[in-house]
C-alpha cells in the first residue's frame, strides 16, 4: 500500500474537473456562430503506451491523464458548407439586384412605360380623326413628355444601381483586406499557442467563411497550424502576410501588380457581373426601344404636313434625332412647345391636305409594329422577368444547400445541450466516485497510521 | 445515427417557419391586391401576353373612338343628304310649275326664281355642313366647301379615312363633287343646273326648263345614291361596332383570367396557409424548449 492510490484518485478528479471545465464552456458558446464543441481525449496513465519491452520504468500505479482537448469537425462537410456559402453569396446578391432592375419595370400596369407608350399612340390616334384641333396636339406633345420622362427614369435608376455596384465593390475590397489581416493575425498568434487554440481556430474558420461568402476565398493548409488563403488562385493570405485588394472604378485589382481578381461565385463575382454584364445588358435593351422610337416616329414625321406654312413635307423630326439612347431622349427642338409643328397629314391618297390624318393614323399604326419600340419593350421586359425567376428560384435552392450543408457540419460539430448535460453528469458522478476513493484510501491511511507500530 | 443539435433544429425550424410566412403572405397579397401577376417574374409569360393584350385593348379602345368619328361624319351626311333630296324634290315642283302654269307670267316666274335662289342657298349650306368645325363634303381641304355666292367647289376629292377594325378603314366621307357632280362634267354640277334653271324660268324659255328638268333627275338620282351609299356605310359600322364590342369583351376577360385572382380560390389559399403556418408555429413551440435540462434536478 503507499500513496499512490491517493494520485490516482485526484488524477481522475482531475480529469473529471477539466470535462467539466469543456463542458462549461460548450455550453457557454451554444450559439456562438462558428463555434465547434469541444471534447477532452483521456487516456489511462501509467499503462505504457509502447511494447512493454521498450518500457524503461514502471509507469506508476495507475490514473487517468488529459491528452488534448480538440475541436470536434467534419473536414468534408466544413469545406462543403464553405463552397455552398460562397456560391450563396453569388445566388442571393444576383437576385435582389435584379429584382431591383424589376422594380424600375412595374410591368403589367397603368404606370408602365408599355402604358404610357400606348397612351403616346392613343394621342396620335385621335390627331389622326381631327388633325386641325390643337387641344389634340397640346395633349400629343405632353404624352410625349411622358413616355420620354419615363424612358429617361428607367435609365436614371439602372445608372443608379451601377453605381451603388461600384459603391460595393470599394466596401468590398476594404472588407476582404479587413479579414485578410484578421485571419493573418490568427496565422501568427495559432503557431506557439497551445492552450486556447481551438477557440482561434474556430474564430479564424469563421472569418474564412466570411471571405468565401465575398471572394470565394479557398484554404490550403501551411504547416504549423498555419493556413494560406486563396482568392481565384492566387494567394492572399500566406501565413502571417497578405496581399491587398484594391476596389476602385469598379473592379477588385491586386495592389501589387493591378491584374484583375478573378474571383470564383461569391458577391464579388455577382457585383463585377453585375456592373460588367447585367446593366449594360439591359442598358443596350432599353436604349434599343428609345432608338427604335425615335427612329420610326422620325422616319414618318419628315414626310408629314404639319398646321404651319404651305402644304408639304416639312422634313421635320418629332424627336431629337441625336438622342437615340433612354437617357438622352428628348422631343426635337422643331416641335417642342410648338403644338401646330406636328405633322399629320401625308402625302395620298389623293390630294393631300394638312387636315388629312393619314400620317397620323399611320403613326398610330406604329404600336403594333413587330418591330417597334412596344414589341421591343415586351421582348425585354419578358427576358426580365424569366431571369429574376431564375435568380430567385436559385437563390432558394442555394439556400437549402446551405442548411444542407450547415446542418450537416453541425451534426458533427455542433454543440448539443441534452449532449452536454449527459456528460456534465457522467463527469459529475466520475468525480464523485474518484472523491469517494480517495476518501476510501485515505480512511484505509488513517486506519493504517492509528493502528501501527508507527501511530502507537 | 446522426447528432441533432440546438442550432441545428433552431436553424431548420427558422427556415420552415419563414416559408411558410412567405407562402402566407404571398397568398395574401393576392386576395387584398386581387391580382396574381403583381410584377412580371410572378408569372413572366401571363405577364408578357397580358402587356400584349392590355396594348391590343388600347387600340380597340383608339378605334371605337375612330368609329364614332366616322358615325358622327355619316350621320351629319345623312342628315344633310335627306333635307337636300327635300328641296330637290320642291325644286322640281317649282320648275313644273313654271312651265306650265307661270310661262307668260312675269310675276309668278320672278316669284319661283326668287324661290329657286333661295333653296339653292339652302342647298349651298348644305354642302357646307361642318361635323367637329369641319366642312364633311369638303375632302381634306380647309376652308369652306362651296363658295356661298358663286357655288364654287373649293375642297378636293380625298378620302377621310377611319381605322374601323384591326387593319381595315372605311372612308367615313363623300365628297361634294360625289354628291352634288363635278362642275367639269355634263350639265356641269347642281349649283349650276339650278343657276341655269333660274334664267331659264325668268327667260320664260321652256325647252331650257325641260333640259333643267331632266338635269335635276340626274342630280337627285346621284344625291339618293350618296344617301344610299352613307346608309351602307352607316349599317356596316354598326355591325362592325357590335364585333368590336364582343372582342374587347372576350380580351378583357383574357385580360383578367390572367392577371386577376380568382377571389374564392384565393380566399381558400388564404386559409389553408394560414392553418398551415399555425401547425408549423406549435411544432416549433413544442419542438425547440424541449430538453434533459427539464427533467434534472
Amino acid at each position: 500500500m503507499n500513496v499512490s492510490g491517493l494520485y490516482t484518485a485526484l488524477s481522475g478528479m482531475n480529469a473529471q474537473k477539466r470535462i467539466l471545465d469543456v463542458t462549461a464552456h460548450n455550453v457557454a458558446n451554444v450559439t456562438t456562430p462558428g463555434y465547434h464543441r469541444q471534447r477532452v481525449t483521456l487516456e489511462p496513465a501509467g499503462v505504457a503506451s509502447v511494447s512493454a519491452i521498450f518500457a524503461g520504468r514502471n509507469l506508476g500505479a495507475g490514473g487517468v491523464s488529459v491528452v488534448s482537448v480538440d475541436r470536434v469537425l467534419d473536414d468534408l462537410a466544413e469545406s462543403r458548407l464553405l463552397r455552398e456559402t460562397a456560391m450563396q453569396g453569388q445566388t442571393s446578391l444576383t437576385s435582389t439586384t435584379l429584382d431591383r432592375i424589376e422594380q424600375a419595370f412595374p410591368e403589367p400596369s397603368d404606370i408602365g412605360i408599355a402604358a404610357q407608350l400606348d397612351d403616346f399612340w392613343a394621342g396620335w390616334s385621335d390627331l389622326s380623326t381631327n388633325p386641325g384641333d390643337l387641344a389634340n396636339r397640346t395633349q400629343l406633345l405632353e404624352r410625349s413628355q411622358t413616355v420620354i420622362d419615363a424612358l429617361r427614369r428607367a435609365s436614371v435608376e439602372l445608372d443608379g444601381l451601377e453605381d451603388s455596384s461600384k459603391e460595393s465593390v470599394v466596401r468590398l475590397a476594404a472588407d476582404i483586406n479587413d479579414i485578410a489581416g484578421r485571419i493573418a493575425e490568427l496565422n501568427r498568434n495559432v503557431v506557439g499557442s497551445d492552450g486556447g487554440a481551438n477557440d482561434l481556430l474556430d474564430q479564424r474558420d469563421e472569418l474564412v467563411m466570411k471571405l468565401a461568402e465575398l471572394g470565394g476565398a479557398v484554404t490550403r493548409p501551411a504547416g504549423g497550424g498555419q493556413i494560406d488563403v486563396y482568392i481565384g488562385g492566387r494567394i492572399i493570405v500566406s501565413g502571417s502576410t497578405t496581399q491587398s485588394i484594391n476596389g476602385t472604378g469598379g473592379q477588385l485589382t491586386w495592389a501589387s501588380d493591378g491584374a484583375a481578381v478573378t474571383a470564383p461565385p461569391s458577391k464579388a463575382a455577382a457585383l463585377a457581373e453585375t456592373i460588367n454584364n447585367t446593366v449594360p445588358r439591359y442598358r443596350a435593351s432599353l436604349d434599343a426601344v428609345a432608338q427604335s422610337l425615335v427612329t420610326s416616329v422620325n422616319t414618318l414625321h419628315t414626310t408629314g404636313y404639319d398646321l404651319t406654312g404651305p402644304p408639304g413635307a416639312t422634313g421635320r423630326n418629332f424627336f431629337d434625332p441625336a438622342g437615340v439612347t433612354a437617357a438622352t431622349i428628348s422631343l426635337s427642338t422643331d416641335v417642342a412647345g410648338q403644338p401646330d409643328r406636328i405633322a399629320a397629314g401625308a402625302p395620298g391618297p389623293g390630294v393631300p391636305g394638312r387636315l388629312d390624318g393619314e400620317l397620323a393614323r399611320a403613326m398610330a399604326g406604329l404600336a403594333s409594329g413587330p418591330a417597334g419600340p412596344d414589341a421591343l419593350y415586351r421582348s425585354m421586359v419578358s427576358t426580365l422577368g424569366v431571369e429574376v425567376r431564375t435568380a430567385v428560384r436559385r437563390d432558394e435552392i442555394q439556400g437549402q444547400l446551405v442548411q444542407a450543408a450547415a446542418n450537416r457540419a453541425d451534426s458533427v460539430g455542433g454543440v448539443s445541450i441534452d449532449e452536454e448535460m449527459a456528460n456534465m453528469m457522467s463527469a459529475q458522478r466520475a468525480f464523485e466516485a474518484s472523491a469517494r476513493v480517495l476518501t476510501a484510501v485515505d480512511e484505509m491511511m488513517g486506519v493504517l497510521l492509528r493502528t501501527g507500530v508507527v501511530g502507537r | 445515427m446522426n447528432r441533432v443539435t440546438n442550432s441545428m433544429t433552431s436553424r431548420t425550424t427558422l427556415r420552415d417557419l419563414n416559408m411558410s410566412l412567405g407562402r402566407l403572405q404571398q397568398h395574401q397579397a393576392n386576395l387584398s391586391t386581387g391580382r396574381v401577376i403583381r410584377k412580371v417574374s410572378d408569372d413572366p409569360t401571363a405577364a408578357v401576353d397580358a402587356m400584349a393584350i392590355r396594348n391590343e385593348l388600347r387600340r380597340a379602345d383608339q378605334r371605337n373612338r375612330s368609329l364614332n368619328d366616322a358615325q358622327g361624319w355619316l350621320q351629319t351626311a345623312d342628315t344633310a343628304l335627306v333635307s337636300g333630296l327635300d328641296i330637290l324634290a320642291r325644286v322640281k315642283e317649282l320648275t313644273v310649275r313654271a312651265s306650265n302654269t307661270g310661262v307668260g307670267d312675269p310675276s309668278a316666274q320672278y316669284a319661283i326664281a326668287t324661290e329657286i335662289s333661295g333653296l339653292r342657298s339652302e342647298l349651298l349650306s348644305i354642302g357646307n355642313t361642318k361635323y367637329l368645325d369641319r366642312p364633311v363634303f369638303n375632302g381634306t381641304a380647309e376652308g369652306v366647301a362651296y363658295n356661298t355666292t358663286t357655288g364654287v367647289y373649293q375642297g378636293n376629292d380625298s378620302v377621310v379615312l377611319r381605322e374601323v377594325a384591326p387593319g381595315t378603314v372605311m372612308s367615313a366621307n363623300l365628297t361634294g363633287e360625289q354628291v352634288f357632280g363635278t362642275q367639269a362634267g355634263v350639265g356641269g354640277d347642281l349649283f349650276a343646273v339650278l343657276d341655269r334653271l333660274q334664267t331659264a324660268i325668268l327667260a320664260s324659255d321652256s325647252t331650257a326648263m325641260a333640259a333643267e328638268h331632266s338635269n335635276l333627275d340626274t342630280a337627285t338620282k346621284r344625291l339618293a345614291a350618296a344617301a344610299a351609299e352613307i346608309g351602307t356605310r352607316g349599317g356596316r359600322i354598326d355591325n362592325l361596332r357590335n364585333r368590336a364590342a364582343v372582342d374587347q369583351l372576350s380580351m378583357s376577360e383574357r385580360l383578367s383570367g390572367l392577371e386577376d385572382a380568382d377571389i374564392a380560390e384565393a380566399l381558400l389559399d388564404v386559409k389553408a396557409s394560414e392553418n398551415a403556418h399555425n401547425a408549423a408555429l406549435q411544432a416549433a413551440a413544442r419542438v425547440l424548449p424541449a430538453s434533459l435540462l427539464d427533467y434534472l434536478r
